[in-house]
Formats: structure tokens, C-alpha cells, sequence
């Protein structure tokens, strides 16, 4: 197994595709910063969400926690970037034909499958650090420019950091997997990604107007729940459980097409 | 034996792309695949690597059963049609993340990358590469686990004159080392000066498998003789034919006429056209080549195309009679 992870990392090494992925990390995790302390009065309530996005309130972002809560409002924004650069390794081996070569070199396709996971998980876990540090610098200028004074931010800022990192963490996760899971079975990275950021950004936005008692468990609102540490009737642990279902449901999914399937591109 | 099947099938909805092939491959040694394009090479090759199952039949790779790939994938190099790389890598880190999926060691790329002439080019990225130069790239992806057995589909496609006999002498050299060589090509020209063993299908089904030579001792002995004077050609045409020999003349007189026999009765037909008072400026002897063997197995049609003129007389039976009657007769 650690060959195959070290095959798929040795394939992940390219500069555009590791450009592309940090570079919009980055410009997310500062973009929604700067916006989240501009737009929530220090004063005032926080605004109402909006598709993929969703702000605290000003004692929220001028609490303990406010430190990390950029990673939390941005963690809709970071999801769709992961799932994209999952969906786009995984699809690539179909495009470019390479899945020939693997398959016919390691037959038990279940090893490519979770090899493959593994070496987006470590990449995920490099770009989940990026984005926590980035944060961690970008946050107080944020903050000051929009006004608030965060006093409470030197209380305990490294576990509120590590606490962020691993909610982000495994958000991301459940993200990429859906990712990897749509690319594997339409073999198509546009499609993939289409679909993913179509489905967060619209589908369940119109399933939450209809059907607003489900809305808080479906994938996009499990996944901010996680990267938030919970939200709404949410708890974080029947968030991380439900979104540890839908891992599972994604990858079974993506297994049983892969496995069964004739390797004909 | 390398590889051998039994009745091994395998349809795509109502294309039965392989039909009950029956096939027993020796060890050691080059072995051509040949056949018409659809005729089903590619997918026998992907059923050999488990990259396409059966539909039923079954088989044998290097001893090991057909059903289960991973007991045989390490022994077992492979060139799936066009070589398939991520572009934006280097060729030594396409080969060293393939050389990791496989557990060998780093310096097998160096091994492989030399065998094939690319020792020079190996930091370069793939997307600068010539289609000759991924094609070496892709059989030297075939030689790293050293394998045994070797599934090689077009390996000297878009190679120069020079690169297809180098590549021609490392396969033999692979094949006199012990491995098997399976080569699929439509260059019959390469299959004859390369392979030991030749397997021919059309449409999924077996038409020859053996020896080189006991395929091209099917193949015809041709005398051709052109008369001096274009005059005389229907006449020496008239007179062998009236001798008992079978004749073939281009009408239109472009080329010399055809006499099927062998080629020791040159000098008697030499003989027979001079007491009729007819000079040849050109009398020679040539035996068919394995291309000509292998149109006249294979009807000479195109595979898919006529896979694609069967499906029609199956949908529309008037008008793709009409089209089998066209080619019929242009080819007449």
C-alpha cells in the first residue's frame, strides 16, 4: 500500500495542479477573512448566509474563537477547491489513460482506489496547515480593519488553531471524498466538479427552501457544521458521524463502479 | 505455455468483440497478433491484463488463471495502444511513480530509460515528446518490472525507419532472452521480420496460430512476365492459358502479367513464349508476402467497416447489400 500512496504523491507533484490548489486555498482563506470582519458590525448581528457561505456573529469573531472563524465561514469556499483538485487527480488517470497502466500493474483496484485517498488526504492535510497559519497571520489585520478589537484572541490561540485545523481538516475530507467518488464514476473531471459545486451551491439550496427540517443534514450543511465545530440543531459529533456516513457512502460507491467496471479508456 | 484460452468470449451488447477463442502461445520467443482493425486484438489484450472481463470462456497467463490478474501482474509489462503518461511530468517521474506502484527499486527507471535511447532525455516533460519518444517511453514502462511476459500493442507506431529497427532488435533481444513477446501490429512487414510465432484473427475469431513459416507456406509463388511489345501481352496471355496455366492480366496493360506456379517454371514459360515468337523485357519470381497471406485470410476489408456493413444488413438488409455489392466490385 505504500507504494501505491507513494505513486499517487509522486503523480500529485506537479507545479500546476499544487499552484492552482494552494493558490485558491490561499485567496479564499484571506478574501472571506477580510469580508466576514467588513461585513458583520461589531456592534450588530451577523448577516443572513448566503449560498456556500455563512458568518458568526461579532461576538463570536470578537471571542476566543474568533481567531479561527475565518477558516469556518471560508470552509464552504476551501470544500469546493478540494473536491475539485480530488475530482481532477482522480479523472485525469481516466483522461490521459493511465488507468490501463495502474490497473493492469496492481489488479486489486481497491488498493489504487484507497492509495489514491491517502495521498490527497496528505496533500489535504499540507493545504488544511497552509490555510490555518495563513489564517492565523491574516485574521488580526482583518479584524482591525474592520473594527474590532479581539482582545480575547491571546487567550488560548494555539487550541483554538488545533481545534479549527482538525474541524477544517475533516470537513475537507468528506469534501474531496465526494469528489474523488463523482470523478470515479463519471470518469470526468468537469463533470465531477459540475456537479459537486452545482449540488451545494443550488440543489440544496432548493431542497432547504422546500424542506427546511432536512436541510441541516444534507451534505453541504453537515459539511460546514464540521468545519464550524457544529451549528444550527447540529452537534459537531452527530455532524462528524453523519459526515462520516456519507464518506462511507461516497466511497463504497466509488468502489463497487471501479471495481466492476471495464477499464476500456 | 504463455498464454492460452479456451472459448474465451467476450461480447459488448450484441458486438461479439472476441468469439471462443482458442489460443496457446509457447514460451519464449516474438509472437505477432495480427488482424483487421476491430478484429478484436485490443480487447484480448485487455482480458489478458484483467483490464476487460470475459463474458465466459476461460485461460491462462504464464500458468496462472486468467480470472485472477494480481497473480500474474508483476510478471507482465504491458503497452495498451497509445502510451498514456501525465504530460506535465517528466519522463523519469512518469517511470518512477509506475516503478513505485510496482515496489521496485528507483533504479530500475535508470535500467529501462537506457534500454530504450531516452537515457538523455529522461528530465524532460512528456508533452515536449514525439509520439516515436513516447512510444519508447511507453515500452520501457513495459520493461520495468522485467517482466516475463510482455503485451505490446503497436509498440513502433510513429517510430522513424532507424527507431523501429532498434526497437525491432531489443524485442527479439527480449525474445531470445527466455521472455514472451506479444506484439499486436498492422505493419505485417514488422510481424514477418520480428515474430517466431504469429496469431491471426478477424472478428473476434481465430484464423491462424503458429510458426511464421507455416503461415507463409500458404503463401502463392508468382511469375511475373511483361512482353516487349504491349502488343503481345493478351497473345502470351491466350497461349499459357491454352497450355494450362493460370493467368492474370491487367486489363488496362499497367502491369506485368500474373502466372501462379512455382517459380521453377519460370524457364519453361521463358521457353513457351519465345517458340511463339514473344520477347519478355522482364520475367521474375516472387513469393507472396505475409500481407498478402494475411489479405487473403482475412477477406481484405477493412475490419470495421465491414463489422459496421454487417450491423447495417442487420438494421437494413437492401441497402447494405447494395453496399457489400459496391466494394465487391470495386475490389474486382
Amino acid at each position: 500500500m505504500i507504494g501505491v500512496v507513494r505513486s499517487e504523491l509522486l503523480r500529485l507533484r506537479r507545479l500546476d495542479v499544487l499552484l492552482g490548489w494552494f493558490g485558491l486555498m490561499v485567496t479564499f482563506t484571506v478574501l472571506v477573512n477580510f469580508v466576514m470582519f467588513q461585513v458583520v458590525d461589531p456592534s450588530g448581528t451577523a448577516p443572513a448566509d448566503g449560498p456556500g457561505v455563512s458568518f458568526p456573529d461579532a461576538a463570536t469573531l470578537a471571542g476566543g474563537e474568533g481567531l479561527a472563524a475565518g477558516l469556518g465561514a471560508a470552509a464552504t469556499f476551501l470544500g469546493v477547491v478540494t473536491l475539485s483538485f480530488w475530482a481532477l487527480a482522480a479523472a485525469t488517470d481516466h483522461s490521459t489513460g493511465l488507468v490501463r497502466i495502474t490497473v493492469a500493474a496492481e489488479p486489486r483496484r481497491w488498493r489504487l482506489l484507497l492509495g489514491k485517498w491517502l495521498a490527497l488526504a496528505s496533500v489535504t492535510v499540507l493545504t488544511t496547515t497552509a490555510v490555518t497559519v495563513l489564517n492565523a497571520v491574516v485574521a488580526p489585520v482583518a479584524a482591525e480593519a474592520g473594527g474590532f478589537t479581539p482582545d480575547a484572541w491571546t487567550s488560548a490561540p494555539a487550541t483554538v488553531l488545533a481545534t479549527a485545523w482538525v474541524d477544517l481538516f475533516l470537513s475537507l475530507l468528506v469534501w474531496g471524498s465526494i469528489g474523488l467518488a463523482l470523478a470515479t464514476v463519471t470518469r470526468s473531471a468537469g463533470v465531477a466538479i459540475g456537479a459537486g459545486v452545482g449540488y451545494v451551491l443550488l440543489v440544496e439550496a432548493v431542497i432547504a427552501a422546500v424542506a427546511s427540517d432536512v436541510a441541516d443534514w444534507l451534505p453541504g450543511s453537515i459539511l460546514t457544521a464540521i468545519a464550524q465545530g457544529g451549528a444550527g440543531p447540529v452537534s459537531y459529533a452527530e455532524a462528524c458521524v453523519t459526515g462520516g456516513a456519507y464518506v462511507a457512502v461516497a466511497l463504497t460507491a466509488a468502489f463497487v463502479v471501479f471495481r466492476r467496471r471495464d477499464i476500456t479508456d | 505455455m504463455a498464454i492460452t484460452t479456451h472459448e474465451l468470449t467476450r461480447r459488448f451488447g450484441t458486438l461479439t468483440a472476441v468469439d471462443r477463442l482458442d489460443l496457446h502461445l509457447p514460451s519464449g520467443g516474438v509472437i505477432g497478433l495480427v488482424g483487421p482493425n476491430g478484429s478484436g486484438k485490443s480487447t484480448l489484450i485487455r482480458m489478458l491484463l484483467g483490464l476487460v472481463r470475459p463474458t465466459s470462456g476461460t485461460g491462462t497467463v504464464l500458468g496462472e488463471e486468467l480470472t485472477d490478474p494480481r497473480r500474474y501482474a508483476g510478471r507482465v509489462g504491458a503497452l495498451i495502444e497509445a502510451p498514456a503518461f501525465v504530460p506535465a511530468l517528466s519522463a523519469r517521474a512518469n517511470l518512477a511513480s509506475l516503478a513505485a506502484l510496482r515496489g521496485l527499486p528507483r533504479a530500475r527507471v535508470d535500467e529501462v530509460l537506457d534500454a530504450v535511447g531516452l537515457s538523455g532525455r529522461g528530465d524532460e516533460p512528456v508533452r515536449r515528446f514525439s509520439l516515436g519518444m513516447k512510444q519508447r517511453l511507453g515500452i520501457a514502462a513495459a520493461l520495468l518490472p522485467d517482466p516475463d511476459l510482455l503485451l505490446l500493442d503497436e509498440p513502433t507506431n510513429g517510430l522513424d525507419p532507424a527507431g523501429i529497427v532498434e526497437i525491432r532488435s531489443l524485442l527479439q533481444r527480449l525474445g531470445a532472452d527466455g521472455r514472451t513477446v506479444v506484439v499486436s501490429s498492422h505493419l505485417l512487414s514488422e510481424i514477418e521480420a520480428a515474430c517466431t510465432h504469429v496469431v491471426v484473427i478477424r472478428f473476434g475469431v481465430l484464423v491462424f496460430s503458429g510458426p511464421v513459416e507455416d503461415l507463409l507456406e500458404r503463401a502463392e509463388t508468382v511469375i511475373e512476365a511483361d512482353p516487349e511489345e504491349d502488343a503481345d501481352r493478351g497473345r502470351l496471355a491466350e497461349l499459357l492459358r491454352a497450355d494450362g496455366w493460370q493467368v492474370e492480366m491487367d486489363p488496362a496493360g499497367r502491369v506485368p502479367l500474373r502466372i501462379t506456379a512455382h517459380g521453377d517454371r519460370a524457364a519453361q514459360m521463358n521457353r513457351a513464349a519465345a517458340a511463339a515468337g514473344i520477347t519478355l523485357r522482364a520475367l521474375s519470381v516472387r513469393r507472396d508476402s505475409l500481407e498478402d497471406v494475411f489479405l487473403q485470410m482475412t477477406g481484405g476489408d477493412d475490419g470495421e467497416l465491414a463489422r459496421a456493413r454487417g450491423a447495417a444488413a442487420l438494421d437494413h438488409p437492401a441497402s447494405a447489400g447494395s453496399a457489400a455489392d459496391a466494394t465487391t466490385g470495386a475490389r474486382r
